[in-house]
C-alpha cells in the first residue's frame, strides 16, 4: 500500500478514504523469474491464478542499488524482510499497519509504508531505505539539516521522517511550508519534534537548491 | 554546598549554548542500533500469549498444538492454571520460534481455557453500589483526607461559589519503540539489550526476577525509542524473554507489538473531582473542597496534586483510588500534574469570571509567595505581553461565523532534582578523554550533555570527549525519570572532571614553573592564568601522563543542582462551532530549569512537552468497550496523535538560572498546555468544557449547556 499522493491528501483523509482494513494479505503471485517458477514447482499449480507460499520462496530485491537475495514466506513485509533477514534496520517498525510512517521507504520514487507492503510485491523495483541515503563521507542534505536543527529526539521516527522529507524535496524542490506540512503528515513523532522537522525540511530545501 | 573548586564556571564556553546532539548522525542514518534493531547470530523470536478477557481465571494452558508448529523452539508460562488475569493483555505465556512469523503462529496455537469472571471497565461501573467485588480488598480505596484551614469560614467569606465536576481521561505512553528485550546467555551470564530508562535498575530487576547474581547481568541500552516514564525494569516480558533464551539455548528477541504496548505497558490514570470553591468580592480565593477519584487500572493508584499551585487558604480534599480491569498505570511525563493542573485551571477561569477579573490578574493575585522555584508572577506578566493577551476578548468570541477564537493561560510546577550518580573519567597520554557513566539517553540528549560538561571543564571542544553511557558495566547512575537525569549526571561529571584535570595540572605545573592552582584549561590549552601565552596545548600537556592514564572515579555532590521549577503557558485556539473541531493556533511556553546545559536540546524538550499535551488535550484517548472490557483503539490510527498539520506555532522562552545549578526540563513543559487550550476554547465559545479530551461531542454538549444558560 503506497502512501497518499503527497501534498493533496492528509493522513487522516487517507485513512478515511482508503480504509485501514485493506492491508494486503493475498498471495497471488506478482513475482518474476525465480519466484514464479519456484511457486509453480511448490504448489503444482500450472494454470489459473498463480499462487505462492505459504512456505518460503526466493525473493530478489534491489535495495539501495544492491541486489539482495532472500528466502521468505510471501506474507513477509518489505520492512520485516529487510530488518529481520537483511539486517537493514534503519527504518523502524512502530505501528505495523501504515499509520505512523516510521517505516517509510522510497520505492520507484514513491514513498511507501514498508510495514504494509509485501516484499514479493516490490521485486524488480528500486527500493531506497534510510540506510543507503548518506554518502561515504557526507550526510544527505536532509540528514544534515535534521542534525543541525535538532529535528530528532529519541530518533525512532527519524528514519521515516528523513525518507519522507527526501521524497518531498525530490517532488517539490522548493516547497512552501504548507506543502512541506502536507508532505510530512503521514509521519508521527511521539517526542514532539514536528516544529524542528519542518524547519529542517525547509533548510534542506535551501541546501539542495544551493547544490 | 559543594567544594568551590567544582562550582559551575561563571563564563562558560559550552554550557547554556546550542550544541548539536552527538548522536544525531547515527540516528539520521539509521546506524543507531536500538534494542529493536539488535540482530544476534542464531537469534530466534519470542511472542507473548495474553488474556483476551478483562477478568478471568486460567483453567488450563496447553502448548501441545504450538509445539507442533513450524519453527517452534520453546514455550514458558507466565501464570499457572488457577491464577487470575485482571485485564485484557495480562500475560499468560510466551513462545519462541525460528522466525517472528512462526513465533506469532505458534503463540496463536497455545490453547488457554478461561473461566470468565465479572469485570469493571469504567470508574462509574466500579463505584456503582451494586458493582461486583472484583478486587479482593474492594473496588475502591480511600486515601487519607488532606485538610488545611477552616473550610466553613472560607465558604462564609466567599462572595461567589463555583461547584462543578472536572475530569481527565486515560492515555497511554505510545513509545514508538515498543517495550522489549534481546536476551543472550553465555553460561550463567545474561546480556540483555533492553529498551529501558534505567540500565542499572533493569539489571537489578533481571537479577531479582531470575534469582541470579546481579554481577551476572549486563544491560545495554545505547539508543532507545521513547519511554516517557513507562520503561524502568525488565518487566514480565523481559523475564520471559530471558527464560525463553535459557531454555532454547539461543538469543531471543521479544519486542511487544503495538496492541500489547497499549494494553500492558502503562498509562496516565484518569482524574475526576467534584469541586466546590469560593472567592471573595475582591478576587481572593477563600475555600476549596474536593472529592476526587480516578483509576490507574487493575490495583494501581491514581494520585495527583489538588488544588494545583494557587493559594486556597482553607481547603479539604478526599481522594479515592478506583480499580478497574485495565492495564496498570505507570509514571507518565509529569505524573499527576497534567491532571491536577487541568482540574484547577479550568476552575480558576470560572472563578475569575465570577468576580469579573482578567484571568492573568486573578491568578497573580492568588499565587503562593514568589521564589527562585516560583517565578509565575513574572512569567504571567512577560508572557501576557509577548502573547498579546491585551487583545483577548471577554469570554465568548463575538465574531460572526462559525470559527471562534480564544486565548487561555495556565501555570505549573515540577520538582526535578539531582541524586547519586557515579562517573569514571580517563585521560590518556594521547590527549584522549573518555567519560563513563551508567546513565542512558532516552532521547533527551544525555549523551551530549555528558560530553559537554566534561569538555567545558577540560577547556576542550566537545568532539574531544568520548561519552560512554547506556551500559550497566559503567558506574551506577539512576533511572531517567522525574526530570532528574541532567541534575544527577552533570554534577557528577563536573566533580570527576575537575579532579581529573587537577591531576593533569599537577603534572604540567612543574614544566611551566608554576603551582597547579595557577593554571587554567581553556581553548584546548593549559596555561598560566592571566598569561595565556605561557602554556602548552592539551595534547602536549597529556604527553606528561605516561603509560598509566589519569583515571578518576567521582560522584554527584550537592550544590551543583537543585529542585523546583516553574512555568506558564499561553494558548490560542480556534473552535469551529459547527463541527466541534478545535485547532490550536499558537502556544507560548515560558519555562525555567535552573542552569541550562544544552539550550538546543532543552528547547526541543519544551517543544516536545507542548506537543505531547496537545495530544492529551485534543486527540488521544484510551477507549474501553463497556461490555467486553476490551480496548477498542489499540493501534495508531484510531488512537489519534498529532501529525505535522496539527502542530501550531510554538514559542519557547527558557529562563536560564545558572545560580540554581542544573535541575531538569523533561516533564514540566507538558503540564500546562492542555489546560491553557481548554481555557482558550472556553474563551472562544463561552462554553466551559470541564472534561478532557476536547473532542467534538463535548464541545457540542458544552455549547448546548451554554445556550441553556448553564455556564457562567
Amino acid at each position: 500500500m503506497s502512501k497518499p499522493e503527497q501534498f493533496s491528501v492528509s493522513r487522516r483523509d487517507f485513512l478515511k478514504t482508503a480504509g485501514v482494513g485493506s492491508l494486503a494479505t493475498a498471495v497471488t503471485a506478482v513475482g518474476e523469474g525465480t519466484a514464479e517458477t519456484e511457486a509453480r514447482a511448490q504448489t503444482g499449480v500450472g494454470t489459473g491464478p498463480r499462487v505462492v507460499g505459504p512456505g518460503e520462496v526466493p525473493v530478489t530485491l534491489t535495495v539501495n542499488g544492491r541486489r539482495v537475495d532472500l528466502r521468505l514466506e510471501p506474507r513477509v513485509t518489505l520492512l520485516d524482510a529487510l530488518r529481520n533477514r537483511a539486517d537493514l534496520t534503519g527504518n523502524k517498525r512502530v505501528c505495523d499497519r501504515g499509520a505512523c510512517g516510521a517505516c517509510t521507504m522510497i520505492v520507484d520514487g514513491r514513498t511507501v509504508y514498508s510495514c504494509s507492503t509485501l516484499a514479493i510485491e516490490v521485486q524488480g523495483k528500486q527500493i531506497r531505505t534510510v540506510d543507503g541515503l548518506a554518502g561515504t563521507n557526507a550526510l544527505h542534505p536532509v540528514q544534515q539539516a535534521f542534525c543541525d536543527k535538532d529535528a530528532l529526539m529519541c530518533g525512532f521516527c527519524t528514519p521515516g521522517f528523513v525518507m519522507a522529507t527526501v521524497a518531498l524535496l525530490e517532488r517539490h524542490p522548493n516547497p512552501t511550508p504548507e506543502q512541506a506540512r502536507k508532505g510530512l503528515d503521514g509521519n508521527i513523532c511521539r517526542c514532539g519534534t514536528f516544529v524542528r522537522v519542518l524547519e529542517a525540511a525547509m533548510e534542506a530545501a535551501k541546501a539542495v537548491a544551493r547544490g | 554546598m559543594a567544594d568551590p573548586r567544582y562550582a559551575w564556571p561563571a563564563n562558560p564556553k559550552l554550557l547554556s549554548t546550542r550544541v548539536k546532539r552527538l548522536d544525531g548522525p547515527d540516528k539520521v542514518t539509521g546506524r543507531a542500533r536500538y534494542t529493536y534493531d539488535i540482530n544476534r547470530p542464531g537469534m530466534i523470536y519470542g511472542v507473548m500469549v495474553r488474556s483476551p478477557h478483562p477478568h478471568a481465571r486460567i483453567v488450563s494452558i496447553d502448548f501441545s498444538a504450538a509445539e507442533k508448529a513450524p519453527g517452534f523452539k520453546t514455550a514458558v508460562k507466565a501464570k499457572e492454571p488457577g491464577a487470575k488475569v485482571l485485564y485484557q493483555g495480562d500475560p499468560v505465556a510466551a513462545v519462541a520460534a525460528d522466525t517472528e512469523e512462526h513465533a506469532r503462529d505458534a503463540a496463536r496455537l497455545v490453547k488457554v481455557e478461561y473461566e470468565r469472571l465479572p469485570h469493571l471497565s469504567s470508574e462509574a461501573a466500579a463505584m456503582a453500589p451494586d458493582a461486583p467485588i472484583v478486587f479482593p480488598n474492594g473496588n475502591t480505596r480511600k486515601a487519607n483526607a488532606e485538610e488545611q484551614g477552616d473550610l466553613a469560614a472560607g465558604f462564609k467569606a466567599a462572595a461567589h461559589i463555583v461547584e462543578a465536576t472536572y475530569s481527565t481521561h486515560v492515555i497511554t505512553h505510545v513509545c514508538l519503540e515498543t517495550h522489549g528485550t534481546v536476551c543472550e546467555w553465555e553460561g550463567d551470564k545474561l546480556t540483555a539489550w533492553v529498551s529501558t530508562q534505567a540500565v542499572h535498575g533493569t539489571a537489578q530487576g533481571f537479577a531479582q526476577g531470575l534469582g541470579i547474581p546481579q554481577s551476572n547481568v549486563r544491560v545495554i541500552t545505547q539508543y532507545m525509542g521513547g519511554g516517557f516514564g513507562s520503561k524502568f525494569g525488565p518487566d514480565l516480558q523481559g523475564l520471559l524473554c530471558a527464560r525463553l533464551a535459557r531454555e532454547a539455548k539461543a538469543p531471543v528477541k521479544l519486542m511487544l507489538d503495538r496492541k500489547e504496548e497499549h494494553l500492558d505497558t502503562g498509562n496516565r490514570p484518569s482524574a475526576f473531582a467534584k469541586i466546590r470553591a469560593g472567592v471573595d468580592a475582591t478576587g481572593r480565593l477563600t475555600a476549596f473542597d474536593a472529592e476526587s477519584w480516578g483509576t490507574g487500572g487493575a490495583g494501581a493508584v491514581s494520585s495527583f496534586p489538588l488544588p494545583y499551585i494557587y493559594d486556597f487558604p482553607n481547603r479539604r480534599r478526599q481522594h479515592t483510588n478506583v480499580f478497574i480491569n485495565a492495564g496498570q498505570q505507570r509514571a507518565m511525563r509529569a505524573p499527576g500534574h497534567p491532571q491536577g493542573c487541568f482540574l484547577t485551571e479550568i476552575l480558576m477561569d470560572e472563578l475569575a469570571d465570577r468576580v469579573r477579573m482578567d484571568p492573568v490578574a486573578f491568578r497573580i493575585k492568588n499565587l503562593p509567595p514568589a521564589g527562585p522555584n516560583a517565578m509565575w508572577a513574572d512569567y504571567f506578566e512577560r508572557g501576557a505581553k509577548q502573547f498579546g493577551w491585551d487583545k483577548r476578548h471577554p469570554t465568548g468570541d463575538p465574531a460572526p461565523g462559525p470559527i471562534k477564537t480564544g486565548m487561555g493561560v495556565s501555570a505549573h510546577r515540577w520538582g526535578g532534582a539531582g541524586r547519586g550518580s557515579q562517573v569514571h573519567v580517563d585521560i590518556t597520554s594521547d590527549g584522549g578523554v573518555v567519560v563513563k557513566c551508567g546513565t542512558q539517553d532516552i532521547g533527551t540528549g544525555t549523551r551530549t550533555i555528558v560530553a559537554m560538561v566534561a569538555a567545558e571543564t577540560f577547556g576542550l571542544p566537545i568532539e574531544a570527549v568520548k561519552p560512554e553511557i547506556g551500559d550497566s558495566i559503567y558506574p551506577f547512575s539512576g533511572g531517567s525519570g522525574g526530570s532528574t537525569t541532567a541534575a544527577s549526571v552533570s554534577p557528577a561529571i563536573r566533580v570527576t572532571s575537575v579532579n581529573a584535570l587537577e591531576q593533569l595540572l599537577a603534572k604540567v605545573a612543574p614544566t611551566l614553573g608554576v603551582q597547579p592552582t595557577e593554571l587554567a584549561a581553556e581553548g584546548g590549552r593549559i596555561f598560566v592564568k592571566g598569561n595565556p601565552s605561557k602554556g602548552v596545548s592539551w595534547k602536549d600537556a597529556c604527553k606528561s601522563i605516561g603509560t598509566e592514564p589519569i583515571s578518576v572515579d567521582g560522584k554527584w555532590e550537592d550544590g551543583l543542582s537543585s529542585t523546583g521549577t516553574s512555568g506558564v503557558q499561553f494558548a490560542e485556539a480556534q473552535v469551529d462551532i459547527e463541527t466541534g473541531i478545535v485547532k490550536v493556533t499558537r502556544v507560548l511556553a515560558i519555562q525555567d530549569c535552573g542552569l541550562i546545559v544544552d539550550r538546543l536540546t532543552a528547547e526541543s524538550q519544551a517543544y516536545g512537552g507542548v506537543i505531547a499535551a496537545i495530544n492529551f488535550a485534543l486527540f488521544e484517548d484510551r477507549l474501553l468497550d463497556r461490555s467486553t472490557g476490551q480496548m477498542v483503539n489499540p493501534n495508531m490510527e484510531w488512537y489519534m496523535l498529532a501529525a505535522m498539520s496539527d502542530v501550531p506555532k510554538i514559542d519557547i522562552v527558557l529562563n536560564n538560572m545558572p545560580e540554581r545549578g542544573v535541575i531538569g526540563i523533561g516533564e514540566p513543559p507538558t503540564v500546562s498546555t492542555a489546560s491553557a487550550i481548554a481555557n482558550a476554547v472556553r474563551n472562544a465559545t463561552g462554553a466551559t468544557i470541564r472534561s478532557l479530551p476536547l473532542h467534538p461531542h463535548k464541545i457540542f454538549a458544552a455549547l448546548d449547556q451554554e445556550r441553556a444558560g448553564g455556564t457562567l
